[in-house]
């Protein structure tokens, strides 16, 4: 049997999980599911493999209506990045998650710029090299000002205000969201207020968006989100000395009050 | 383009900035009056939102100024140490200098946000930080985001 369907099944059986998030061939295409002690014989259809979907936001809902079950979920680099920070903004318990791991293969990791394209653990694929510097960013940085204004204030300008990018987030789980308040963003309006609506989205991604590009997946107007957010990523990294996700106990720099770090002479530059 | 910034486009000399300053209550909003009841000249180029305290403003109210069209936003609290609530700029200065980053990525001239410490009795230098940053702004002329909204 495939190792994580054997996987899966041995923690079934053990009783340590009462379920598993898992992507299932249902119709030919691959779908989250959720895998129980029950229903063993789907593990047959599990899918492992290039299909990448992150689970986290169904592990979420999932353990939203019933905390008291301990779940596991399948878990690239990103989403163990994702728990751990969900874990720290007590979205979910540790006690209650457990991850089983995929490394994600070459052609994957450039895809997606991935600095870290494996979990801590795991039991399908092989460790590839992570990508430091995105190709993305650095496109950005070869164009002027005005040019970066008319791209950016373009590409803001096919927005439906559809949501997709926040329905999608395995981060966004706030009860009410600032980007949806009537007194902030206007409705019956589209495109929806350019540049706010995308900037103040990219403002809630500092540490919590954890690179899975779901965003950009969910798009239906094909606009560059996830090379948004992964700079607001790089910022907070080179101001805050902080990854998102990579630290099991410490708290983003907005999550937390602290001591000042920086001073007037770091700003107004 | 609209109207007021085509117009303002075309003549530099005419170009009188709007600056939105958010001030906090116990530090520089103290700080602007003392400027003036000291009857100190400065251009009368900014619109002022009093907050108890700058820790309150979020990265939000500074974009909704600028796709209000704003030509430029001053925040400008306490002193770090002397925030009336103790940590409240803590927080300021870090969502600041991220929004300021921001901005720069997407082209949109970070130098229009102006973040600053100003204390209840330094009417002299808020009257200098408003010139400064008067003529800089006349300097970038009107901000892009008045022909949109």
């Amino acid at each position: 049997m495939e190792p994580m369907a054997e996987k899966v099944k041995e923690l079934l059986n053990e009783g340590r999980i009462t379920g598993f998030v898992g992507l299932r061939k249902q119709h030919n295409q691959p779908a989250p599911h959720l895998f129980t002690k029950e229903n063993m014989a789907d593990l047959e259809n599990l899918v492992v493999g290039d299909v990448r979907y992150p689970l986290n936001k169904v592990l979420l809902k999932l353990a939203h209506r019933f905390p008291k079950d301990r779940l596991g979920v399948m878990v690239r680099g990103c989403d163990e990045r994702g728990l751990n920070e969900l874990f720290k903004w007590n979205q979910l318990s540790r006690d209650h998650v457990t991850p089983v791991g995929i490394a994600c293969p070459a052609a994957l990791a450039e895809a997606c710029e991935c600095y870290k394209p494996y979990p801590s653990e795991w039991v399908v694929g092989e460790k590839t090299e992570g990508i430091s510097h995105s190709k993305r960013l650095e496109k950005n940085e070869t164009l002027t000002q005005e040019k970066r204004l008319q791209y950016w204030l373009g590409q803001f300008n096919k927005c439906i205000k559809c949501y997709g990018c926040r329905d999608a987030c395995p981060m966004c789980f706030c009860k009410v969201c600032s980007i949806q308040d009537r007194n902030f963003i206007l409705t019956g309006k589209l495109p929806p207020e350019n540049p706010t609506f995308h900037l103040s989205r990219a403002v809630h991604m500092i540490g919590r968006c954890i690179d899975c590009g779901l965003c950009e997946e969910a798009c239906p107007s094909d606009i560059p989100v996830r090379t948004l957010y992964k700079e607001v990523g790089k910022i907070v990294e080179n101001l805050f000395d902080y990854r998102t996700g990579e630290d099991t106990k410490a708290k983003s720099p907005l999550n937390l009050l602290g001591e000042p770090t920086m001073d007037i002479s770091d700003v107004n530059k | 383009m609209g109207k007021e910034a085509t117009s303002q486009a075309m003549n530099p000399e005419k170009f009188e900035p709007k600056i939105i300053a958010f001030l906090c209550n116990w530090c520089s909003y103290a700080g602007a009056d003392l400027a003036g009841v000291s009857r100190m000249q400065y251009p009368p180029s900014t619109r002022t939102v009093r907050v108890m305290c700058t820790g309150t403003i979020s990265p939000h109210h500074i974009l909704k100024a600028f796709q209000k069209g704003a030509d430029g936003v001053i925040v400008a609290g306490c002193h770090i140490g002397d925030c009336h609530y103790l940590k409240g700029n803590y927080m300021t200065i870090k969502r600041v200098a991220i929004l300021q980053e921001l901005m720069k990525f997407t082209g949109l001239q970070e130098e229009r946000l102006f973040l600053n410490w100003v204390s209840a009795a330094e009417g002299v230098r808020f009257a200098e930080m408003v010139r400064t940053f008067t003529d800089k702004i006349k300097e970038l002329g009107p901000s892009h985001l008045k022909t949109s909204y």
